[in-house]
């Protein structure tokens, strides 16, 4: 097993102390020790964005990261976008209303970059959204509806209501 | 059937799945909570095609801390039978596999050992310190190989390396040939592919008390896998319950039984403790069926009007090392050389069918099977016609479909298309997309601002619902046909709604729940469906091949008029009327014309379950639960064209889908908006597969690109928006006239992209006969039609 | 799969990161973003014994505008620097192709020396680097030395990086204010994995081209500067014959390889392609960037 380094890392607004095996992975640490299991894995390689996490409020592979030279970073998932159990993000909602998802497997990782470039670009042309997607696949909705449903969450956010 | 009116069935309704699936709390098979003790696995694989296994040495592995067991090829076959898809037909061979590679491995990938270890990672290093010898033997990898003189044999029981010829004539087929105009003959070659969801596979053994076994699996046939769990590793059927997670995506991919789901129950069996075993990317990639290594040669004959008199059409498709439980490998070659007469009207055919054994990943079921592919054929070979012809493409299609007054209509092979729309939906899709003023706009060249733009068809009917005389007559004797549903009226009135499928991204949960809400009469709000669970739920063939709306549909309509008949004959007695004035609607059991005068579901139930002081009427039985099977016909026919426009830009050869559009007739629709989406990424991957997919073998057998970063997928930025309308013709032969869709994206999309990008190269005389397109492909052939003199 | 074990080093200065380097000489590799690296680790197909991370040292991420160059320190993000002013002012070319990296989560993490140093065949940043003639400021314990680009990159996934050395910095040249520049690459996807690309930048004086610098990728083994198609422009107007002249003299010149994503042909067709697309368009300051 080798050594274990010690950090600290927020994730979702809560500090973790955590002894790890260096080579230990940002998504194997969310999943398997922090139950955070609305990160996914889907290739290991950076390729598909199944594992897409914010890290220090940007985008990032949490399956291309080692937690032991995390100490201090700030990690939000899937898990802290819902404001409430009741109630649903704007992106969640629009993503809902749209039909954006089926499998669902890749979903939370195009929830974090709807988040990231809806941060960035409040009205993004339907160019930039295609564009920013890029960063995902998604095998089941042929992307289309997503598109929609970041349109439609940008224009929510604008307008301060709901999608 | 349900002469009922809806009230759900086709209505919009948003998706019960998604709050949690968009909250990250979806639980797919690697989420679920392992006990405590529970073994990883990790394979060793192959890394040759064709070998022979000289030595295996797992000591240093066994050596590792944390390493519990090393098990080869040997110690699993004393634990699992060799695995026989069981396919009943002439002409096909038989053969095993053993679910480790004991003395020969036959692809790259095969598993050769399995680490059982107390972590994931642990395993992993343990797999790598696994020693194995190999003489490597000579490899046969393309289709077109496999069958010549002197070439290495993948299994002693498949002489010639044919797994499977059939033939098929109609006895005019020559004479058809003989009095034509016009023979048009094209080869059509096409790459293969694979499914490639997101969520790779997974599978978590866990033993409970006694003898039983829960068993968690990312797959799309529960009761399937069940059987044939207990018949290979001696488990016994009743005391072990298969349960489907969440499944982040299936695409036939996971209707395949697979060998490491034999290995984690045969283990968790042998040491008695939890196994599980994840899936990684270059597994998935590797190992996970292939499809659409075909090769087409088709023959046409035609007359001066374009009509087909006669075809002939010879099928070549790559097996790939192994059968696979449950199709065996011989789906696609069966399918594509039936369902290649389309929505044509053809009525002299012939076809020669062949699967070859390779050294490569096992073939199987993928997203619409065969169809892709065999509709490339002879959509191309409509194209092929009107440019000989000097006919519009639209045309040719139109005057050889079978139009709608003639349905029903049974096709050459013997199917049956009870209802449909060839010519309307053609119609329809022309008029989205503007056809005429696209062709009237269209230069003679093609070219416009320096790109080649042209426009494709693809007319097709897609194979859904299929019931066991359709699985018979493709020699699958092992598969059902038929699916099934319980439904429930629980004491407090609420509705429990069972059903055989599974789902992997479809939204069963509410599309089922608005069929037994409008069959029983009850409110949307009050059903809950439950499957993936074969302790819960009634045994079924479950789901792949566009099935569940037309099977599972049926059974719950079925049952649920069951459970309605049973709650109007209680609910008049409580309200001592004849059952004939007696209706169930919105919830309630009433007078019929009488709302107010009626029962709730919950009062009903509760003399149903007697809770209450009220009696039963004479002989009825307690509770307020029935079931039914429901068997589709041989096969459930849906219809669709799809009409694709594209940009091929004449240096670079990239094609850019610059509108698509897609008219689907799937009968009765029970949620428009799980049908677009539906449709819209089986388009995408049609697209996917048309223009960039493919996995790449070398010639000594290794797979090129097993991983995403070189298997590309389609994204965001490569698809268009989908324009898509529906016609509904509801099915006349199925209970609930539904139809599938789940396959018609894909089906369409890749010869409609195909064709497309060939009519606007036309003017260039390019043939386009193969996929994927990729630029390389298309800027070699432009250049070298440019250089051509004239 | 999971990465096989190793040891991590965190240093808090480059100091600490070249002494640690040092220890651990061939065994260790350096973790900036890992965007490069992580991948293959995880696909066991790299397996450092030791890690040393530079994340701690802020010291790093420094991006500054020095005499005739914009130089970049070891952890500069490549999304970081895509926005950057200095980087937008100085280096439009660099700024035009940081977008083309690879998608934004891999970008905001992956820096542009670890890009560099990765000397992936296909990727971006060596092609930029050739272009805008950069010098790698290279460190170990030994102490530092300054390699002009072109000799840096040796094959694919080969540089002169000696055991116990790193990429300090990246110093690449300022774009002169009446420069033209242009960054295109082709890929089978609309966007990511170039399957060839070309980072070109001239300056015309007089209508006639006084400077070209053209580089590309997928034209080699590893990114490579085209010193034939450069000759065959200076001096010309930038007309249509003297471009199809230069795309030519490119063809001739490079030795594009094959893999699964095309074949040599295509790739030598489509360099000359992109060559006159970015030489067409890359008509103001501001560099295009896009297929």
């Amino acid at each position: 097993m080798g050594e274990r380094i010690e950090v600290t890392l927020t994730v979702n607004q809560r500090k973790r102390r955590a002894q790890v095996e260096p080579r230990l992975l940002l998504v194997d640490y969310l999943r398997h020790e922090l139950g955070l299991k609305g990160t996914h894995v889907g290739c290991e390689q950076g390729a598909c964005g199944a594992c897409t996490v914010l890290l220090d409020g940007r985008t990032a592979r949490s399956c291309l990261h080692f937690v032991a030279a995390l100490d201090g970073a700030q990690i939000r998932t899937v898990e802290d976008v819902a404001p409430s159990p009741e109630l649903l993000h704007p992106i969640q909602q629009a993503f809902h209303r749209q039909h954006a998802l089926q499998c669902g497997y890749c979903t939370p990782g195009f929830v974090m970059t709807t988040l990231e470039l809806l941060a960035g670009n409040p009205d993004p042309s339907q160019t930039a959204i295609r564009r920013a997607l890029t960063n995902n696949l998604c095998r089941c909705t042929g992307y289309a509806n997503i598109v929609k449903a970041v349109t439609a969450a940008g224009k929510a956010l604008r307008e301060g209501s709901q999608a | 059937m349900s002469a009922r009116p809806a009230r759900y069935v086709g209505q919009e309704i948003l998706r019960r799945e998604d709050d949690y699936l968009l909250r990250g709390e979806g639980r797919f098979v690697d989420d679920l909570p392992a006990p405590i003790g529970t073994l990883h696995l990790a394979f060793v694989l192959s890394p040759h095609a064709h070998a022979r296994i000289l030595s295996l040495d797992a000591d240093a592995a066994l050596a590792l801390e944390g390493v519990v067991a090393v098990l080869s090829g040997a110690d699993m076959a004393a634990l699992v039978k060799p695995i026989v898809a069981e396919i009943e037909f002439p002409g096909y061979r038989r053969h095993g596999r053993q679910v480790i590679a004991k003395d020969e491995v036959r692809f790259v990938g095969e598993a050769v050992a399995v680490v059982a270890a107390e972590c994931p990672y642990v395993a992993q290093d343990a797999a790598e310190l696994v020693e194995v010898a190999y003489q490597q033997l000579p490899a046969v990898v393309r289709l077109e190989d496999a069958t010549r003189p002197g070439q290495p044999q993948v299994h002693d029981e498949v002489p010639g390396n044919l797994y499977f010829e059939g033939r098929f004539a109609t006895p005019g087929i020559d004479a058809a040939f003989a009095g034509a105009a016009h023979v048009i003959r094209e080869r059509f070659r096409s790459g293969r592919v694979g499914g490639v969801p997101l969520e790779p596979r997974g599978c978590l053994a866990v033993p409970e008390h006694g003898d039983g076994m829960v068993f968690h699996s990312s797959t799309q046939v529960p009761h399937l896998l069940r059987t044939a769990l207990a018949q290979y590793t001696g488990q016994p059927e009743s005391s072990l319950r298969v349960l489907v997670p969440e499944v982040g995506g299936g695409f036939g991919t996971k209707a395949q039984i697979y060998p490491e789901e034999f290995v984690c129950v045969a283990l968790a069996r042998r040491f008695r403790r939890a196994v599980k075993w994840i899936q990684d990317r270059r597994e998935e990639l590797l190992t996970d069926i292939h499809a659409r290594d075909h090769l087409y040669e088709v023959e046409a004959a035609v007359d001066d009007t374009g009509l087909v008199l006669g075809l002939r059409a010879s099928v070549w498709t790559n097996g790939g090392a192994y059968s696979t439980l449950p199709f065996g490998c011989t789906l696609e070659t069966t399918g594509g050389a039936r369902m290649i007469v389309g929505p044509y009207g053809i009525t002299q055919y012939a076809y020669e069918a062949r699967a070859v054994a390779t050294h490569t990943t096992p073939a199987g079921a993928y997203r619409g099977v065969a169809q892709p592919t065999c509709y490339m054929a002879i959509e191309g070979v409509m194209d092929r016609i009107a440019r000989r012809l000097g006919l519009d493409p639209a045309e040719v299609r139109l005057r050889n479909m079978v139009p709608t007054a003639s349905l029903p209509w049974t096709n050459v092979v013997g199917v049956r298309y009870d209802t449909g729309s060839f010519v309307e939906s053609l119609r329809q899709a022309m008029a989205m997309i503007d056809y005429a003023g696209f062709r009237a706009r269209q230069p003679a060249d093609r070219l416009v601002d320096g790109k080649y733009r042209g426009i494709g068809i693809c007319s097709f009917t897609e194979v859904s619902g299929t019931g066991a005389p359709g699985w018979r007559a493709r020699g699958l004797v092992r598969l059902p046909g038929f699916d099934s549903g319980i439904v429930k009226v629980e004491p407090t009135g609420k509705v429990t709604a069972f059903v055989s499928h599974a789902h992997s991204g479809q939204g069963h949960y509410t599309t089922f729940a608005q069929v037994v809400a409008d069959a029983l009469g009850c409110e949307l709000a009050d059903v809950r469906i439950v499957e993936g669970d074969t302790a819960a739920t009634p045994y079924g063939t479950n789901t792949f091949a566009s099935r569940s709306a037309v099977t599972g549909g049926g059974a719950f309509i079925r049952a649920a008029g069951k459970v309605r008949e049973k709650l109007r004959r209680i609910g008049a007695h409580m309200l001592e009327a004849s059952v004939e004035d007696v209706v169930v609607q919105d919830g309630r059991v009433h007078i019929a014309g009488v709302p107010g005068h009626g029962l709730s579901f919950q009062q009903v139930a509760e003399t149903a379950y007697a809770m209450n002081t009220a009696t039963l009427p004479e002989g009825e039985s307690f509770g307020l639960e029935d079931s039914d099977f429901y068997d589709p016909p041989l096969v459930t026919m849906a219809n669709a064209a799809h009409i694709a426009q594209v940009a091929v830009d004449a240096e670079d050869g990239r094609v850019t889908i610059e509108r698509y559009v897609v008219v689907h007739d799937c009968g009765r629709i029970i949620n428009p908006m799980i049908v677009d989406g539906q449709i819209q990424g089986g388009v995408a991957q049609g697209i996917g597969e048309a223009l960039m997919e493919e996995m790449v073998y070398d010639d000594s057998g290794q797979m090129l690109n097993a991983s995403l970063l070189e298997y590309l997928l389609p994204t965001a930025a490569d698809v268009p928006n989908y324009e898509i309308a529906h016609i509904e013709s509801p099915s006349i032969d199925t209970v609930g006239g539904f139809k599938g869709v789940g396959e018609g994206g894909v089906i369409g999309a890749v010869p409609a992209v195909l064709n497309a990008v060939a009519d606007a190269l036309s003017r260039l005389d390019i043939n386009i006969n193969t996929k994927p397109l990729r630029p390389s492909l298309l800027a070699r052939l432009i250049r070298e039609a440019r250089a051509r003199p004239g | 799969m999971k990465p096989a074990p190793f040891a991590l080093a965190q240093p808090d200065d480059l100091a600490g990161v070249l002494a640690a380097l040092a220890r651990h000489g061939e065994a260790a590799r350096v973790l900036a973003g890992g965007q490069s690296l992580v991948p293959l680790m995880n696909l066991r197909l790299v397996r450092p014994a030791m890690l040393v991370s530079i994340n701690r040292c802020a010291e790093l991420a420094f991006t500054e505008r020095r005499g005739d160059r914009l130089v970049l320190g070891a952890l500069v993000r490549q999304a970081e620097a895509e926005t950057h002013p200095l980087v937008r002012a100085h280096c439009p070319l660099l700024a035009a192709a940081l977008p083309w990296l690879g998608p934004q989560a891999t970008r905001n993490r992956g820096t542009l020396c670890g890009s560099l140093a990765h000397a992936d065949p296909l990727a971006e940043l060596p092609a930029v680097a050739l272009a805008l003639e950069a010098d790698m400021l290279l460190a170990s314990q030994a102490g530092e030395r300054r390699l002009p680009a072109s000799e840096f990159f040796q094959d694919a996934l080969t540089t002169v990086l000696r055991p116990g050395e790193m990429v300090r910095a990246v110093a690449f040249q300022a774009q002169a204010g009446d420069e033209r520049s242009a960054f295109l690459e082709i890929g089978n996807r609309e966007h990511g994995f170039a399957v060839a690309g070309v980072a070109v930048r001239w300056r015309l004086e007089a209508e006639r081209c006084a400077f070209a610098r053209i580089a590309m990728l997928g034209a080699g083994p590893v990114a490579c500067r085209v010193p034939a198609a450069e000759a065959a422009i200076v001096g010309r107007p930038l007309d249509a014959g003297a471009i199809a002249e230069v795309v030519e003299a490119a063809r001739a010149a490079v030795a594009p390889p094959t893999d699964v994503h095309a074949d040599a042909d295509y790739r030598r067709h489509a360099l000359g392609v992109l060559l006159a697309r970015a030489l067409r368009q890359g008509d103001g300051q501001w560099a295009s960037g896009s297929r």
